[in-house]
């Protein structure tokens, strides 16, 4: 059930709108082919951002995919709450690391979500910033992929999607934009600085690939 | 469907244009396959990649407008939206401008509407003075001044460029004295068309086979003087022997295939200087081999209104 709506909305909805109204190109789209979970790193202007990257998904695994949310921002309500869960299939994490053994651990959650073979996006900037612009990445994939080194993943780079909807505003309007999408990373080291080294790298390496 | 595609009714005429233009595709792609394994080079390339979209352009283009003139209709507003798109996207807009260029957006099925009532009046106004007046004050009332003359003066162009040139393609099949006897709307398209891209292929050709003095150095530097006067007279010259598609005489025709001419190589460079100033080759990369839509159909956004109403003084007035 849950699966056939995220199909209407993404793949048949929202693929089709980004494609035809929006003007989204997507690139490499085959490197999603394998059915393995993947954390899927991306830079983060938008609330488009992961529509757009929804929408990309093959509609066999899509109710697989997780994109993650800061509780703080996109809980709250009840009703946005459901929402959430049911629309955007996304997990909402708390913003700050547990202090004691009481609080929910962000990276515990999903690190449980790749055990049990879910797929999730995350925007290791933490929040969408200034328009157009990428920010250093904050530590959270560092300690993810350090507790999960077996998980492929992918870096995509969005760009111009801020455009279409820009932080504040509400009206989404048609600009040419891009998504591209990356072969999945190879991590040299398995320490914090390396890991988020390689993984802004990666990132802007995607970002040349189409230039 | 049986409504859909129950009207198809050909013309003898527009089935030979049909004809002639699949047969120099056909041609075009030999010959360019030939140059391939005989010599490979950069421009055969390109030449390989232009004319696979030149296929596919023309089947679209041959789709949409026989089979149902709704399609058509909707087809062109549709080319409208993606060159507005393309503008919009390399322009650097400021933010409040957002709101506005919904508004310029919108503009396009209302325009395309009148142009299927066949609304002359409606038609001819509703961009050049209603959105003239209503875009500045919309961009009035979102408050931010600065810069504002910019945004001022380049939404409307680009509503002009973008809409309302191309829409007269609509209005040349749904104009009720155009379709009137022998006139047919839909074989004036096709000529108009066909003569547009006629004159940028020949304008193209003998520019790269003759041509020594750059016409525009500082705008573009592959347009020259013998590519210009060969397209011209070429152009005329086969405006002369497609006539068969219009109501016109001999000595209208010539005019009327000069002016495409001239018109075509304005739009040309109008649209070369705007990517000069962006800073780009291509407006886009849609259309491979081409670049954007706006590269492709340059010269049809000045071509077609001034036909349009050649048409109209020499044929009904």
């Amino acid at each position: 059930m849950k699966k056939l709506i995220l199909i209407i909305i993404y793949t048949i909805f929202w693929r089709n709108f980004l494609k035809i109204i929006i003007g989204l190109k997507y690139y490499n789209q085959q490197v999603l082919r394998k059915k393995k979970p993947f954390i899927l790193i991306a830079n983060h202007n938008s609330h488009m951002d992961t529509m757009a990257i929804m929408s990309s998904m093959p509609s066999r695994y899509i109710h697989r995919v997780h994109p993650v949310a800061a509780e703080d921002f996109f809980g709250g309500s009840r009703f946005k709450e459901i929402l959430m869960r049911y629309m955007v299939n996304a997990t909402l994490i708390p913003r700050k690391r547990a202090n004691s053994d009481e609080d929910i651990d962000p990276i515990e959650v999903m690190s449980n979500l790749l055990k049990k073979g879910r797929s999730i996006i995350i925007y290791p900037e933490g929040s969408r910033g200034v328009p157009g612009v990428m920010t250093d990445f904050k530590k959270g994939i560092g300690y993810l992929v350090k507790q999960n080194p077996t998980v492929d993943v992918i870096p995509v780079y969005l760009d111009g999607l801020h455009k279409t909807l820009p932080k504040g505003k509400n009206l989404i309007l048609p600009y040419n934009c891009r998504i591209i999408f990356g072969e999945s990373i190879n991590f040299d080291s398995f320490d914090l600085k390396g890991i988020i080294n390689s993984a802004e790298k990666a990132i802007h390496k995607v970002k040349s690939l189409v230039e | 469907m049986e409504k859909i595609i129950s009207n198809i009714d050909l013309h003898a005429q527009i089935q030979w244009v049909i004809a002639i233009i699949l047969s120099i595709l056909v041609i075009a792609t030999t010959t360019f396959w030939i140059c391939n394994k005989l010599k490979p080079s950069k421009l055969v390339n390109e030449m390989t990649l232009r004319t696979k979209s030149w296929w596919g352009m023309c089947f679209i283009f041959l789709f949409a407008s026989t089979v149902n003139p709704i399609i058509t209709y909707i087809g062109l507003a549709f080319l409208s939206f993606f060159t507005l798109r393309e503008v919009y996207t390399l322009l650097k807009l400021r933010d409040s401008d957002r709101s506005t260029l919904l508004v310029c957006y919108l503009s396009i099925p209302i325009q395309y509407y009148f142009a299927y009532k066949g609304w002359y009046t409606m038609f001819l106004i509703f961009i050049p003075v209603f959105m003239f007046v209503i875009i500045p004050f919309l961009l009035v009332l979102s408050g931010d001044t600065k810069d504002i003359i910019r945004s001022m003066c380049i939404l409307p162009t680009s509503l002009m460029l973008g809409v309302f040139g191309i829409s007269h393609l609509a209005l040349l099949i749904s104009f009720p004295e155009m379709n009137e006897g022998n006139i047919s709307g839909k074989a004036l398209l096709l000529f108009l068309i066909f003569i547009t891209e006629a004159n940028d292929i020949m304008q193209f050709v003998f520019g790269k086979i003759f041509g020594k003095h750059k016409i525009l150095p500082k705008v573009s530097p592959n347009k020259t003087w013998e590519g210009f006067i060969g397209g011209v007279i070429s152009t005329t010259i086969i405006g002369y022997y497609m006539g068969f598609l219009t109501p016109l005489n001999s000595w209208q025709l010539i005019l009327a295939s000069f002016c495409i001419a001239i018109l075509g190589f304005m739009g040309d460079a109008i649209i070369s200087a705007v990517k000069r100033d962006f800073g780009v080759k291509d407006m886009g990369d849609s259309i491979p081999g081409h670049g954007g839509f706006l590269d492709r159909i340059d010269s049809l956004s000045t071509t077609s209104s001034p036909f349009f109403h050649l048409i109209y003084f020499m044929v009904i007035v």
